[in-house]
């Protein structure tokens, strides 16, 4: 197992190297590239498979000649969970490079490209395996650095640099908070070793616990994008190269989901007060319930995408917010559910948030824009990804048979089974965060009717979708890697949960499995069969047998209908793509329920023919949505910090004499205080 | 094998390190500055007659050759550097002050004071012929530093900071014998090249604001 390990990490470290060292040929630079990502992607995936099922952690360590750091890895199941997510997304995205990287020809540095992505993935996998809080601290800063350099890889656009500057400050910060939860370990336990912030932990005094949590809750919170941190994601994942956006927003910011469950359950023991899982319930409704909002709001088709991921983290969260409360109210069978639901969307998210984004990158391949305003009528011109996409938007949208339906539907029981919480507030308040999943769910589903509809369907609204083709084969394996993987997961959860359960069941002590397979294995329940239960397998039996028998009365009895073949009736004009229903106007309907929340700007201008008054020479329609977070929360603080660096410029006179006066005032004041 | 009784040796280390500190006091109070460079260089000779002192008194071999190299290189090499860059770039010969004279030695006075005061409590521990030398040793660097503050062209900053090295390598001496001889090596290389540096960095500035005034450099603010 450990061999497996080391050679995981030397098939990236190959990754790396091979792409710089190479002749600069085109087709050699592709294969150097891909080729080690895909050969080590795939041995991930077989370590974390292994590690799921392998019953001893393996471990292992090398020591270093800085103090306090041991280069100390270690394969737990959760670690080996996050392996094979990363993995398996890292193996699609790296198929799908092989097509998608020649759009950048010429325009990037293909070998820079394909040596950051191999780190990237190395990095990332590192961060899961890390077993010494220096070393994670190492490996974390690495992980933001190498995706802050694949952000800007198109970095002659001013947009792109400016999306990498956010995103850099913004994951700095957050480092500063975990580097601080990380001290108040190290504080208690004397040491950086994982091993270390275990058991101390615990002896932890009260005040400093809370401080660990929050400190840990921000600085994970800011990577994974939780409302209202999330501010970076829809600038600097719609900018990246597609394939690495997919790795972003699949796997990278899953680190943090990752991150928290190891801080919360294993660091801190799984005991916590009521009120830290309700502050994660809290943070994951508001967060779904926004980040669907504003995905509707966008047209821009990547940062719908990222938006979409800020909700998904939101319903992460509430299934792990659950699972905290169940925790601290010892229902241990409830919280490894709520866990296992929280970890069932983490892969499920990775899955088909990857695809979408590799979906987006092939409509940006082959139209050249992420405007949704410009696609339309792509689904002939492009099937396979339409086909893919589709799967992709159908699993988003929560609807069986597809992975995120079954995922979403376990936060959901989760979150019904507050009632057994001896709190009154809690049982009222659990509902309400289920209630507004339940919109979350709704919404999510408009956005992606909006998404699939505009892009794909009608008419081609510009050249470019006029003349867009399919995309190259291994884009095409890519994708429908994924989407496979988003089906199985939906239709076999029978296989995942026992595997999930035995990820969970070191936290809360037990393993729930036998409760939640039903009927032999061939339905979910949740802990009670009574309660409810859902067969995946079953209900897409019957969806096909009824979609089935739908289409056997219209075959059988349709044809008593005379088919005629005739252009749509537009009211005696010709249809044009211009009377295309638009991304704007599909939306308009929500936008006008929630408009306090939008607060939209909204400017129509007519210009009129001399004539009359009667007919409209122009009209220009613009609209706005006031970034609310933009305006009431990070502004005042930049201002601030502006203010406050003004202020410090008086000392900073650019004088040399007066900066070695600085220096000999200080040296003489310290050496009169060391007196 | 010591040849004059401690106190005696103690007492001539001790003097020579009073004229390292007074050769610093000709230095704050000196308004020409081809008599600074030469000033300068007397110290260093006075630096390494001391350090030749301790290593006499001591048997301590590779002082002798710290004290030969700070010969060749504080003594002649650099000063030379300094006057020639002094030359080529038509350096006034007028110091300007940042601070006038009366008022910098006083201001130095105080300093030797701190001095005293700052290494008083630490003395009594020190068991080395040379311990005195270590107040002396932190006035010279504490003159060297407040010189640099003082005086606005480059090259009085230059000589500033190779009084404060000069300081230094006293305070080295006194507290310890001197540092391992690849340290002292390191270091003198260090100082040639800073002396180095200084001197482009000097004609640089000369040719960016026809000055070697250093206030010019604060123009460089946006």
């Amino acid at each position: 197992m450990l061999n497996l390990l080391w050679i995981l990490l030397g098939g990236y470290a190959i990754g790396i190297l091979l792409p710089l060292c190479l002749p600069r040929r085109p087709k050699a630079q592709i294969i150097t590239t891909t080729a080690p990502a895909i050969v080590t992607t795939s041995a991930g995936v077989v370590v974390g498979l292994l590690g799921l099922t392998s019953s001893e952690p393996a471990t292992g360590s090398l020591a270093s000649t800085i103090p306090l750091l041991t280069f100390a890895i270690r394969l737990d199941p959760l670690a080996a969970f996050f392996v094979l997510t990363i993995s398996l997304v890292g193996l699609a995205a790296s198929i799908y490079a092989i097509g998608y990287i020649r759009h950048f020809d010429g325009r990037a540095s293909v070998p820079t490209l394909g040596s950051l992505f191999n780190g990237f993935l190395l990095s990332m996998t590192l961060v899961v395996l890390a077993d010494n809080g220096f070393f994670f601290l190492m490996v974390w800063e690495l992980m933001s650095l190498l995706s802050y350099f694949l952000v800007v890889t198109e970095h002659e656009k001013a947009e792109v640099r400016y999306a990498g500057l956010f995103y850099l400050i913004m994951t700095h910060v957050g480092t500063a908070f975990i580097v601080l939860a990380f001290l108040i370990f190290f504080q208690a336990g004397g040491s950086f070793a994982f091993e270390a912030f275990r058991h101390p932990a615990q002896t932890l005094p009260e005040g400093m616990k809370t401080i660990a949590f929050l400190m840990a809750l921000i600085g994970f919170g800011t990577k994974a994008g939780i409302v209202p941190l999330h501010v970076w994601l829809p600038h600097a994942h719609p900018v990246a190269p597609s394939h690495i956006s997919a790795l972003m927003s699949g796997v990278m910011i899953k680190t943090a989901i990752y991150a928290l469950i190891r801080v919360y359950f294993d660091f801190l023991g799984g005991q916590f007060p009521w009120w830290w899982g309700f502050v994660v319930l809290v943070i994951g409704a508001v967060s779904a319930l926004l980040g669907v909002m504003y995905a509707l709001m966008e047209h821009d088709l990547k940062s719908l995408l990222a938006y979409h991921s800020v909700e998904n983290i939101g319903i992460i969260l509430l299934g792990i917010g659950a699972g905290m409360m169940f925790q601290t109210y010892e229902l241990k069978e409830f919280a490894a559910l709520g866990l296992l639901a929280g970890l069932y969307h983490t892969i499920n998210h990775a899955m088909f948030k990857a695809l979408l984004f590799l979906g987006a990158g092939s409509l940006l391949y082959a139209t050249h824009t992420r405007n949704m305003e410009e696609y339309g009528g792509l689904l002939r011109r492009m099937p396979w990804t339409g086909a893919c996409f589709l799967i992709g938007a159908v699993s988003i949208a929560a609807l069986p048979p597809t992975n995120g339906f079954v995922s979403e539907w376990l936060v959901f029981q989760s979150l019904f089974l507050s009632f057994h919480i001896p709190d009154t507030f809690l049982k009222l308040m659990l509902p309400l965060a289920a209630a507004m999943l339940a919109l979350t769910g709704a919404l999510a589903l408009a956005c992606f009717a909006k998404a699939f509809g505009i892009s794909f369907l009608a008419l081609p609204r510009s050249t470019h979708a006029r003349h867009a083709g399919e995309v190259p084969i291994p884009m095409r394996i890519g994708m429908a890697l994924l989407a496979t993987v988003c089906v199985a997961l939906g239709l076999g959860p029978m296989v995942v949960v026992p595997l999930l359960d035995r990820v969970v069941a070191p936290f809360t002590g037990v393993s729930i499995e036998g409760q939640v397979l039903a009927l032999d294995g061939w339905a979910l329940a949740t802990v009670n069969v009574e309660f409810s239960s859902l067969s995946p397998p079953i209900l897409a039996m019957l969806l096909t047998v009824l979609s089935m028998l739908g289409l056997g009365i219209v075959a059988a009895f349709g044809g008593l209908v005379r088919r005629r073949y005739y252009k749509t009736w537009g009211c005696g004009i010709n249809l044009t793509p211009r009377m295309e229903y638009t991304a704007t106007g599909f939306v308009q309907p929500i936008k006008r329920v929630f408009s306090s929340i939008y607060q939209p700007t909204v400017k129509l201008e007519t210009e009129f023919l001399q004539e009359s008054q009667y007919f409209a020479k122009r009209r220009r329609f613009e609209f706005h949505v006031e970034p609310i977070f933009q305006k009431y929360l990070y502004d005042p603080v930049l201002a601030f910090v502006t203010a406050l660096a003004g202020r410090l410029r008086v000392i900073q006179a650019g004088s040399l004499h007066l900066y070695l006066a600085y220096i000999f005032v200080t040296l003489i004041v310290l050496l009169l205080f060391a007196v | 094998m010591p040849l004059m009784t401690p106190p005696i040796g103690s007492q001539l280390v001790d003097l020579g390190s009073a004229l390292l500190l007074l050769t610093c006091f000709a230095i704050v109070a000196q308004r020409r500055l081809s008599a600074c460079v030469d000033l300068f260089a007397l110290q260093s000779v006075f630096l390494a007659l001391t350090a030749t002192l301790v290593a006499f008194l001591t048997g301590i071999h590779h002082i002798y050759i710290a004290a030969t190299l700070t010969i060749v290189i504080k003594a002649i090499v650099i000063p030379r550097i300094l006057k020639k860059v002094i030359e080529r770039l038509n350096v006034s010969r007028e110091l300007v002050m940042h601070i006038n004279v009366p008022a910098s030695l006083l201001i130095c006075g105080v300093l030797v004071m701190i001095a005293f005061l700052i290494t008083q409590p630490i003395i009594p521990f020190g068991h080395l012929l040379t311990r005195d030398s270590l107040a002396i040793a932190l006035a010279i660097v504490l003159i060297g530093f407040f010189t640099m503050i003082a005086r606005q062209k480059a090259v009085t900053q230059m000589i500033a900071f190779l009084v404060m090295e000069n300081g230094l390598f006293l305070g080295a001496t006194a507290a310890t014998y001197g540092m391992p001889l690849i340290v002292e090596l390191g270091v003198f290389f260090d100082v040639l090249v800073a002396a180095l540096i200084a001197g482009i960095y000097t004609n640089r500035l000369q040719d960016t604001f026809d000055s070697v005034d250093t206030a010019h450099l604060s123009e460089l603010k946006e």
